[in-house]
């Protein structure tokens, strides 16, 4: 056996117990020692994804080699590992971008707890995307909880202290539907590991028994699931959480955190229970309605929105609309439609929430939306930044947004009913989203009069004066551009990964 | 022969231009320029029609694959372009005097013979895109003649002249390119192209189709309902201009509906359709209405112009009954009127040029003052009225005849009512004038000056009356050559 | 010539273009010279092109799959890139002058060159997904152009310009995933490439909602009715701007697309006598009136024009909506002398704004004393976009007449006839122009236009160039047309 498989438990290892070390470090020491962290985890989740390219199928691997089940597991296939890999990126970009805001935002003596919290996210959302056990699962998701609970409230004001309290309740609410879930499956399968379980629940479902408490026990892993990733009736949580919190925060929040999520009811879909199972139940048509209100309603309050923080926060809740929708297209092509958005959302989510701090930055730190006037020629990286977020947002081809529409849209066409609803949602989606994000485009385009600009102390920043904020933003929109141009590589993976899956 | 027709065209149009863009030439100088192109290309007109026998045609170029620009000088075209020659070199001569108290000679007379040169076209155009072009162009170029004195009004009434000129040109059009698909071709040909395999299920549109043409083109010859520019815009022209107007430039509405109607359409098609019905009934009203209104009209030249409107809707119920008198008298009217109102409008002219009076009640004693004019006056306004052995009892006489022997039902007995009727009121707009002019009655305090105009203005004038003297007294051959052209195209 | 010429084509000005900030010229002369080098070489590949036309294919890059952008050069797009090869230099000639009076001049030449190299994309894509590609393309880099005074209105102007393109290009994106699934391949296909055996019978209905909401998607950079409010405000451009981008290059990229879908994509086999081609035949007839009639209220110069920009690429959308070969001989024609005359239309109106600075229809009372040379062209650009025969206005008109006249459908009937009438309308608002400049009446004070005076020869160069086509074309059409029958043979 390779030592390259037992990477991904160490990497949760790894993180997990970084989280004591960064509160006894100190400040500075902390901070690098978490970005080697992540760094160290990226590049082990890169080694797993070439090793598992390589042998071309999944692994499994037994902790302490106690089997099931009693032991517990970890299965690594393509798509884990990618996941893993990208997600460490995303974060470590968004780190790198956040730090000046952090730094000047959170008191300095919560700045290891922020490690501490950041180190506790990546081992939980790590061990999501790796667990092969629900119950471990389950757990994990209750760490990710309470870790982005302090993500959120370690800057400390009331608005914060608000929007984390009703993050804590809507989450819990939905760990608690998702613990729900998952009590009737044990109860109707009596099993744990995910495999065993599908074993079960295909046995169940030939025989025809058990209809019921399994449809119900999908809907509540569904619907738990999708509160905690905000989808559209129950994101009231989201705005206020991702618009108020720190840039690092709102970055890693809504281009991770939900997305955590989503990919456990992905495997939850493939693994646990099985698509061809989940197809036939009505659940998806629901997630599918929602998607696409949410894909509508979402950007419909972003164009209300003045404020540019919460704008882009009102902006997720229509891209969770878009991966909700795809899942409910209820085929592989739509999930891989999914995944792939995931990936392109989180990229540009990130980039758009990081050049945003830079704009306001400019802007005498106001996020209104007519402050922003000109910012574009204040702190030209940042300007473009948020353009090239903005147009992957709006699905402008080159950008990664674009091959999402490309994949949901074909993915669509292939469905009978599902077909004209989806294109024309994309379409009104497309509109509304350029209404809002162009209009920020061309607001800090539009030069301010020089007397305002002095009276409203506006500050101009050059590329060079923030080094690390301006490579992590270069980073982002070199990845968006590549996730649009060479996007084959990644759909083929996504599509790899699901085949292992099954 | 067809390098002189190209040169009768090419040359009055060419001068015209030149005159227009050379800005360095003296008013006498300008007006010797004019006379002389006047004089040469009305020759050549002359020459072209009417020496040399066989056919004469040009195709100068295809504009399109099947559509060439192309010329040819038949019957219709000959008659046509002579009236515009006489009557042209008649105002024009008149002008030159005339024109003294309008000013800007230069422009004026460019766009003059600029017109002339498009109209001979119009006249010897071979096929109806041709016909088209210098359709349109004619109504562009005649505009500069409206607003000549450029007085507020006027620019108005010739942007009006314009639009509705417009109109009915793209009506034309319109029809155009239906027939383009239902004819053989666009070239005339004496009785119509029309493809009857073709048109076999689409009567229907056809027929619509030339309504709509004969609206379109009714516009230029002031037929109703699109009537109403016509006494807006001749009047406010200088007095020469509105004779050209008045007496040619509506006329090349009627030829554009003869050639419609005899050599692309052809009279069998529509005889005895609603269309015959309703042109005839639009062709009467418009006759009656003309009349009426110019009846109550109290300006001079308004009076004239309303009258227009009434004397070419004469015309188009000859064309309109469909039969070889109807034609023959339709013709003649066409000749007849183009020197009569050419004539009353040249004594407007003097009038105003001599007194500046305007309005009919003005006229009173008159004859005392310029009595040659007065009895020109007098003379033609008899031929409109149709009173032998003036010329218009000729045509009206034909006219009657080809209502009362074509078979149009109603129209047979109604035709002729009306247009004696409208004779009547024709009467009882011109001859008060006369009299009113030679008896001004006790009270009138005109002074017995000579005011009579200067040999220049004059001698059109007695021209024009003499010809309708001398056309109603000797009709032979004019009427023959009418009655052949409407033989041949039954 | 080999294919990868089009690649040169494209690129150059794009790369070229996006250099100019960078690069520091001595004076503005040595601007001037790089900036129409840069477009001549171009054109010239171009023209080279058009003439010796690469048979294969040149791919780009590929998305995935058998998505790719890739080019190949079709007679379709020969003519749309021979009308954009022909004017650009022209243009930018005339834009020299012009915008010694705007600022930031270089900016502007940045995305006026880029613009050439996108617009040249739409015309050699291979396939619907490259179209759509440099479609958007498009719209990015013409945005910054309407932006450029940056006064409030030029900023609104553009807000709405990129909402609309972009909502269009949503729905033309529907169309275009349809093909993607349903066609046998993405490429463009002289009769299309819809697979009837893929498709099945009962869904020919979705087929049609399909088309017409990519047809309206598209057709809204031509600014189609109810989609054109869009243009008459991006005329707070620069002139160079509103006469070559929103005159020709832009909105016929739009008409262009619409040709494309229609008959290379789609399939008029599928499309012909449904209720979707009266659908979008309908709107087509609508904005042809509805155009000219907001053109005649307008009193704004450059707004009237581009109003009557409206109308006039509903002619070139009624063209194609008639979904036979002849119709796409009148909207090709029409595209091509559309693109002269407006052009010249809109570079009089320039040459009126930046030598006099009047914009109002009302102010140009005696204009044509002082500016003979501007307002003659003027008079030609307008009585040929009247459609006077001898002009080619007259040509195009003709050939669309033809094809309605042929369609034997009462509707196309309806739209000839509102031919007729958005041709009077449109001798109404040009002609009140021609006769106020020249005629403005005998109480007219001429010193109240002291200092007016006809531009320098840069200006005038385009303008007469213009002047002759319209008159060649108008006499002389059939190279042109021979051309297009050559192309919409293909079609069988």
């Amino acid at each position: 056996m390779e030592f390259v498989r037992n990477f991904p438990f160490i990497s949760i290892i790894l993180s997990l117990f970084s989280g004591p070390l960064s509160s006894i470090l100190d400040r500075k020491k902390a901070k690098w020692w978490n970005m080697i962290v992540i760094g160290l985890i990226g590049a082990m989740s890169l080694a797993v994804l070439m090793y598992v390219l390589g042998t071309g199928e999944a692994y499994v691997y037994t902790m302490g080699h106690f089997t099931a089940p009693w032991g517990n597991e970890i299965r690594v296939g393509v798509l884990e590992a990618f996941m893993a890999f990208f997600f460490c990126v995303v974060m470590f970009l968004c780190m790198l971008g956040g730090i000046r805001e952090r730094e000047a935002e959170i008191e300095e003596s919560k700045q290891n707890l922020y490690y501490v919290m950041i180190n506790l996210l990546l081992s939980s959302l790590i061990a999501l995307i790796y667990t092969n056990d629900l119950f471990t699962a389950y757990v994990f998701v209750e760490i990710n909880t309470i870790s982005a609970c302090g993500l959120i409230m370690i800057k400390q004001n009331g608005r914060t202290i608000v929007a984390a309290t009703r993050y804590m309740i809507m989450s819990l609410l939905g760990s608690g539907m998702l613990l729900l879930g998952i009590c009737f499956l044990y109860g109707i399968t009596g099993q744990l590991l995910m495999s065993n379980i599908q074993e079960q629940v295909h046995r169940i479902a030939s025989e025809g028994s058990y209809h019921i408490p399994l449809l119900v026990s999908m809907g509540l892993m569904s619907i738990g699931l999708a509160i905690k990733s905000a989808l559209y009736p129950f994101h009231g949580w989201l705005p206020d959480a991702y618009g108020y919190s720190t840039v690092s925060s709102a970055a890693i929040l809504s281009s991770l955190v939900s997305k955590g999520y989503i990919f456990l009811l992905v495997k939850i879909f493939y693994r646990v229970i099985g698509f061809d199972i989940v197809m036939d139940s009505k659940v998806i048509n629901v997630l599918f309605v929602f998607g696409i209100a949410g894909m509508i309603m979402g950007s419909i309050d972003a164009i209300r929105e003045n404020n540019i923080r919460r704008m882009i926060a009102f902006s997720s809740i229509a891209q969770i609309g878009y991966i909700y929708m795809g899942f409910g297209l209820g085929t592989t092509e739509g999930v891989v439609a999914s995944i792939y958005h995931i990936v392109s959302h989180a990229a540009t989510k990130s980039l758009l929430f990081v050049s945003a701090a830079g704009i306001t930055d400019v802007s005498g730190d106001s996020t209104d939306f007519f402050d922003l006037t000109g910012a574009g020629y204040r702190n030209k990286l940042a300007g473009v930044a948020f353009t090239a977020g903005s147009l992957s947002m709006i699905g402008f081809p080159i950008f990664s947004g674009f091959i999402s529409k490309l994949l949901f849209a074909q993915a669509a066409v292939g469905h009978t009913f599902k077909m004209l609803p989806t294109l024309i949602a994309l379409a009104i989606s497309t509109i509304l989203n350029t209404i809002y994000f162009m209009k920020t485009v061309i607001r800090i385009y539009t030069p301010m009069r020089k007397s305002r600009d002095r009276e409203k102390k506006n500050t101009v920043v050059r590329m060079t004066d923030q080094p690390l904020k301006s490579a992590a933003l270069i980073c982002f929109i070199l990845m968006n551009v590549i996730l649009g141009l060479r996007s084959e590589t990644i759909v083929l993976m996504i599509q790899n990964g699901l085949k292992m899956f099954g | 022969m067809s390098g002189l027709m190209i040169l009768s065209i090419l040359l009055p149009a060419a001068a015209g231009i030149f005159l227009l863009l050379s800005l360095v030439f003296h008013r006498q100088q300008s007006q010797a320029f004019a006379g002389a192109v006047l004089a040469v290309s009305a020759v050549l007109v002359l020459a072209t029609a009417w020496l040399g026998g066989g056919e004469k045609s040009v195709t100068l170029f295809y504009l399109m694959e099947d559509i060439p620009i192309y010329f040819r000088v038949d019957e219709v075209g000959k008659l046509f372009a002579t009236i515009v020659t006489v009557v042209w070199v008649a105002a024009g001569f008149y002008s030159f005097l005339y024109m003294k108290h309008e000013g800007m000679e230069q422009r004026y007379f460019g766009f003059y013979l600029l017109v002339y040169g498009i109209l001979i076209a119009l006249d010897f155009s071979g096929n109806m895109v041709t016909l088209y072009l210098f359709y349109e162009l004619m109504t562009l170029c005649t505009v500069p003649l409206v607003l000549h004195n450029g007085s507020r009004e006027a620019i108005m009434a010739a942007l009006k002249y314009l639009f509705y000129s417009m109109c009915g040109a793209y009506m034309g059009l319109f029809g155009i390119f239906f027939l383009y698909r239902y004819c053989d071709t666009l070239t005339f040909a004496a009785g119509g192209t029309l493809n009857p395999e073709l048109v076999n299920g689409n009567q229907g549109l056809v027929l619509a189709v030339v309504f709509v043409m004969l609206l379109g083109f009714g516009v230029k010859a002031g037929m109703l309902p699109f009537h109403a520019w016509l006494p807006t815009a001749h009047p406010v022209a200088p007095s020469p201009a509105s004779a050209v107007l008045s007496g040619i430039i509506v006329k090349g509405g009627v030829l554009a509906l003869i050639r419609t109607v005899y050599y692309l359409v052809g009279p069998d098609f529509l005889r005895g359709t609603w269309v015959q019905t309703a042109w005839m009934t639009i062709a009467l009203m418009t006759v009656f209405l003309g009349s009426l209104l110019a009846y109550k009209e109290p300006v001079f030249k308004k009076r004239l112009a309303y009258s227009t409107v009434s004397q070419i809707s004469y015309i188009l119920f000859g064309l309109a009954v469909m039969s070889p008198e109807g034609v023959t008298g339709a013709l003649l009217h066409t000749v007849f009127h183009a020197f009569i109102k050419s004539a009353l409008f040249l004594t407007a002219g003097v009038f105003l040029f001599q007194c500046g009076k305007t309005r009919v009640e003005e006229l009173k004693g008159i004859g005392k003052q310029m009595p040659v004019t007065l009895w020109c006056y007098t003379i033609v306004s008899l031929g409109l009225i149709g009173i032998p052995p003036f010329s218009g009892f000729i045509s009206k006489w034909h006219l009657a005849q080809g209502a009362l022997e074509a078979n149009v039902g109603v129209f047979r007995w109604l035709g002729p009512a009306v247009l004696l009727i409208s004779a009547l009121l024709t009467a009882g707009y011109l001859l008060p004038v006369t009299m009113k002019g030679f008896l001004p009655g006790k009270d009138s305090t005109a002074a017995a000056e000579k005011l009579e105009p200067s040999r220049m203005m004059l001698i059109p004038l007695i021209i024009l009356a003499a010809l309708t003297v001398l056309l109603g007294l000797f009709p032979g051959p004019l009427v023959t050559y009418a009655g052949k052209i409407a033989a041949s195209i039954m | 010539m080999s294919a990868g010429f089009m690649v040169v084509a494209i690129l150059l000005p794009i790369l070229a273009g996006a250099v100019i900030p960078l690069i520091s010229f001595k004076n503005r002369v040595w601007m001037e010279v790089y900036i129409e080098t840069v477009v001549l070489i171009t054109s010239v590949v171009v023209w080279c092109l058009i003439l010796n036309r690469p048979q294969e294919a040149f791919v780009l890059f590929r998305f995935t799959g058998n998505i790719s952008v890739s080019f190949q050069l079709d007679g379709l797009g020969s003519v749309f890139a021979g009308i954009v090869a022909t004017l650009w230099p022209l243009a930018t000639l005339y834009s020299f002058e012009y915008m010694k009076h705007e600022r930031h001049e270089r900016y502007f030449f940045l995305f006026y060159v880029v613009t050439y190299g996108v617009t040249l994309g739409i015309a050699f894509a291979e396939d619907i997904l490259s179209l759509y590609f440099f479609y958007e393309m498009l719209t990015m880099v013409t945005v910054p152009l309407v932006m450029h005074t940056l006064t409030r209105e030029a900023i609104l102007a553009s807000r709405t310009y990129l909402y609309y393109s972009i909502g269009g290009a949503a729905f033309a994106f529907i169309g275009m995933i349809f093909i993607l699934s349903y066609g046998s391949t993405g490429d463009f296909v002289p009769g299309g490439v819809l697979d009837a055996a893929r498709l099945g019978t009962e869904r020919t209905n979705l087929l049609l909602v399909i088309y017409v909401l990519c047809f309206c998607g598209f057709s809204v950079k031509a600014a189609m009715f109810p989609f054109s409010a869009w243009l008459p405000k991006a005329g707070v451009a620069p002139t160079p701007v509103t006469a070559l981008l929103h005159a020709v290059a832009v909105v016929k990229a739009g008409a262009f697309a619409t040709m494309r879908i229609t008959y290379y994509s789609f399939g008029t086999e599928f499309l012909k006598g449904t209720w979707a081609q009266n659908a979008v035949m309908l709107l087509t007839i609508i904005t042809i009136i509805y155009g000219c009639s907001r053109a005649l209220k307008e009193t704004h110069l450059k707004r009237r024009f581009a109003w009557s920009t409206v109308s006039n690429l509903s002619y070139i959308l009624f063209g194609v909506t008639m979904m036979s070969p002849l119709g796409l001989i009148g909207a090709l024609a029409h595209m091509i002398f559309h693109a002269v005359m407006k052009i010249c239309t809109f570079f009089c109106a320039g040459a009126i704004i930046y030598r006099s600075g009047r914009e109002y229809v009302h102010q140009m009372d005696g204009m044509g004393r002082k500016m003979p040379r501007v307002f003659t062209a003027f008079t030609v650009s307008a009585l040929a976009l009247m459609g006077v025969p001898g002009l080619c206005g007259f040509v195009s008109k003709w050939n669309l007449a033809k094809a309605a006249v042929n369609s034997q459908n009462g509707l196309a009937y309806a739209g000839l006839a509102a031919l007729m009438i958005s041709a009077l309308l449109t001798a109404i608002y040009m002609l009140t122009i021609v006769v106020r400049a020249f005629f403005p009446g005998r109480e007219f004070d001429y010193g109240t236009l002291e200092g007016i005076s006809d531009p320098n020869w840069q200006m005038l160069l385009p303008l007469a160039l213009f002047v002759i086509a319209i008159v060649l074309f108008g006499l002389h059409p059939e190279p042109v047309l021979q051309v297009l029958r050559a192309i919409a043979a293909e079609l069988h």
